[in-house]
């Protein structure tokens, strides 16, 4: 009888145990079924695997992959930028580029995208005191603020060269936001540095419907594409039908 | 009693943070190892200003290093350059345009705004500094003096002094007790040895006599297969291919605490994609760099760079003695980050539905990343845990544009009870959407 009571204490301590060792934590995983599930053998974005045999394509051996040369991704609107990274294409973009007709819905996501790529450093309201920038004082830019008046007269082209380049300390922001995007950022930008000192904003001057074409672009080939792209909710849209019913 | 220990642990810690604070305040901004003159300190508080947004003392950063500046170049010529340095290149100065080619061709701003006396004063800044000593740039910086008193093994190590304590606790008592019985022999007391037997003990006799063996087997066979099953089940169902709480070592120490939550960066600045596609992607490294470009840390860590940093560095392959305006090495290796959230191949999962559709923050599902130093797995990401979300979570289907078109449809059909829209309704009228409602408790929803 007593020996029964030690193997039934014994059988518990011992499975409890495990379970604690089995557990995810740390560098560990934890216990895992069917872990061809979960490693897949297919490519998998955001996987890297030091696998060569499996990925032997990419370098590296990791699933993210350059984009084909010479392909466009749908609604990439700059990819023939003809301005290079040189202090002349900077001097170039601000003659010739033009700020291209803005919805109100790409106005609103123009505000929305400022509060999060570049608020950091610029502060919310163009004051460059953000989160980031008043704490490091690298990251601050050299002028006051928006409302300064190199700002008021800074060309568009000027700023979007920028944003797609980078000067000085900031980078470039062409990986994170669009084209349309970054036109939508520069009309909220150019809004701020007219702002008076009570805070208030001149309206934003929108158009109905985006015409197919912005600024640069002489593209026919996206002549299929319907015209009005409310915002850049394009590719959440899509889903809608599919989800609605 | 914890709470005193609580607010000991804080008072330490807090004084700790103080100091530290104090050191790294002392440090930032590049202190001069002597005391400047009234002048440098004029220069310094407009060197803040004006400059080190491109500049460091001791460090190359957009512009060059500025350290015995004013040894290499003459006053008159620093002067001019520092008022209007593209006057100056325009005029075919040969050093002006030397300095600009070795710079990477990016051109230094203009600063008309200055008066010569205020330019005077940053160069007599220039002469007043010096490195500060490294004695003081190593005080107590290092990142292993920020984990304040109590470190992750505290509760090992007290666990192990109770039970050392324990044992010599034990040990001692059978001591006592041996001896004690060895001078109750030389007392020559007797001690009772037959003792009656308890209640207890005569019940478990009379129960032993009464009993089947076969049977107290049997059951206590069936007691063991119980806690084995139970054991079984839950190991089953919350632990097997349950990842949550993994944590793992990433290749860069990256704190999410420091980006997004001391910095209240947007997680949406480096997982750009969250909005846009199926992935929240991990952000490339010329995201890491649109800051770390200037902030290297050399304060922390005796003038070198952050070791962490210069892994940012190595990936992309980029010299920071040598910048070269906005371009990067020519070899850049992609950084191994370990992947954390992982569902299987047969569940789908999108982000941007979730993030831009519906309006969920990240927080929802990956919990408080902002307060994170090594992120980890906070949902157990299982299916059910899906399932509950889709069941309770309410829609607010009446301002979001994303179901604009669902919301007119319901307004539409509020009083037609054989609608399909009906059962929107709560009893009161009012809309109640949920996931589950829209079909999202649908196999093929997430299956396929």
């Amino acid at each position: 009888m007593k020996q029964n009571i030690f193997i039934i204490i014994g059988v518990a301590l011992v499975t409890s145990l495990s379970s604690c060792w089995m557990k995810s934590g740390g560098n560990d995983t934890g216990y895992e079924y069917a872990p061809d599930m979960y490693y897949s053998k297919g490519y998998e974005p955001m996987s890297q695997f030091s696998d060569s045999s499996k990925y032997r394509y990419n370098p590296y051996f990791m699933t993210m992959r350059e984009p084909v040369k010479g392909s466009v991704a749908i609604g990439q609107l700059d990819y023939q930028y003809p301005f290079d990274n040189t202090p002349e294409g900077y001097e170039a973009a601000g003659a010739s580029l033009q700020m291209p007709g803005l919805t109100l819905n790409e106005h609103i996501e123009g505000e929305r995208l400022y509060g999060i790529y570049c608020s950091v450093c610029h502060g919310e309201k163009g004051g460059n005191d953000g989160s980031v920038s008043s704490k490091q004082a690298t990251l601050k830019p050299s002028w006051a603020n928006y409302q300064d008046k190199y700002v008021k007269e800074l060309p568009v082209g000027k700023i979007y060269h920028t944003i797609t380049y980078g000067k000085n300390n900031m980078g470039s922001y062409a990986s994170a936001v669009t084209p349309k995007d970054r036109w939508a950022i520069i009309a909220y930008v150019k809004r701020l540095s007219m702002m008076d000192s009570l805070g208030n904003m001149p309206k934003a001057v929108y158009i109905e419907s985006a015409p197919v074409a912005a600024a640069l672009v002489a593209d026919t080939t996206k002549k299929a594409e319907p015209a009005t792209h409310a915002n850049s909710s394009s590719s959440t849209s899509n889903h809608s039908n599919h989800n609605k019913h | 009693m914890v709470r005193n220990r609580n607010n000991y642990y804080m008072q330490v810690k807090s004084l700790l943070v103080a100091f530290l604070l104090f050191l790294s305040l002392n440090l930032f901004a590049q202190p001069s190892g002597k005391p400047l003159s009234l002048e440098g300190a004029k220069g310094e508080s407009l060197f803040k200003l004006n400059c080190v947004s491109c500049h460091a003392m001791n460090a190359k950063l957009v512009g060059p290093a500025l350290q015995n500046v004013h040894q290499r170049r003459s006053e008159e010529w620093l002067l001019k350059w520092i008022k209007n340095n593209e006057k100056l290149r325009a005029s075919g100065d040969k050093d002006a345009i030397a300095v600009y080619n070795e710079n990477g061709k990016s051109a230094m701003n203009v600063f008309e705004n200055l008066s010569d006396d205020q330019i005077k004063s940053i160069i007599t800044y220039f002469k007043d500094w010096t490195p500060a000593a490294k004695v003081v740039a190593a005080g107590g910086t290092s990142p292993e003096a920020d984990q304040g008193f109590f470190s992750d093994n505290t509760l090992y190590i007290l666990l192990f002094l109770i039970i050392i304590l324990a044992v010599v606790l034990l040990i001692l008592r059978r001591t006592k007790n041996q001896l004690q019985s060895t001078l109750n022999e030389v007392d020559g007391i007797v001690e009772n040895e037959v003792a009656e037997p308890t209640a207890s003990q005569s019940k478990m006799a009379a129960f032993k006599k009464k009993s089947n063996p076969t049977i107290v087997k049997l059951l206590v066979g069936t007691l063991v297969a119980l806690c084995l099953a139970v054991y079984g089940y839950n190991f089953g169902a919350t632990e097997i291919a349950v990842q949550q709480g993994y944590a793992p070592e990433q290749p860069i120490k990256f704190s999410h605490k420091i980006h997004a939550g001391d910095y209240k960066m947007d997680c949406r600045y480096c997982h750009t994609t969250v909005e846009k596609s199926k992935q929240a992607s991990v952000p490339s490294v010329n995201t890491c760099m649109n800051c770390h470009k200037g902030v290297q840390l050399r304060e922390r860590y005796d003038g070198e760079i952050s070791p962490e940093i210069k892994k940012i560095y190595a990936a992309m392959d980029y010299d920071p003695d040598k910048p070269n305006g906005q371009q990067f090495g020519p070899n850049p290796k992609p950084i191994k980050w370990i992947r954390v959230h992982n569902l299987p191949d047969h569940a789908f999962f999108n982000h941007s539905m979730h993030v831009k559709g519906v309006g969920l923050t990240c927080q929802t599902c990956h919990g408080p990343v902002q307060a994170m130093p090594v992120i980890q797995q906070y949902a157990t990401l299982q299916m059910g845990w899906c399932i509950n979300c889709h069941r309770e979570r309410n829609i607010d289907v009446e301002n979001n544009p994303y179901y604009e078109k669902l919301h007119e449809k319901i307004k539409a059909d509020k009083n037609n009870k054989n609608s399909n829209y009906s059962k929107y309704y709560t009893k009161d009228g009012k809309i109640n959407v949920t996931a589950a409602q829209n079909g999202a408790l649908e196999c093929s929803k997430c299956h396929y």
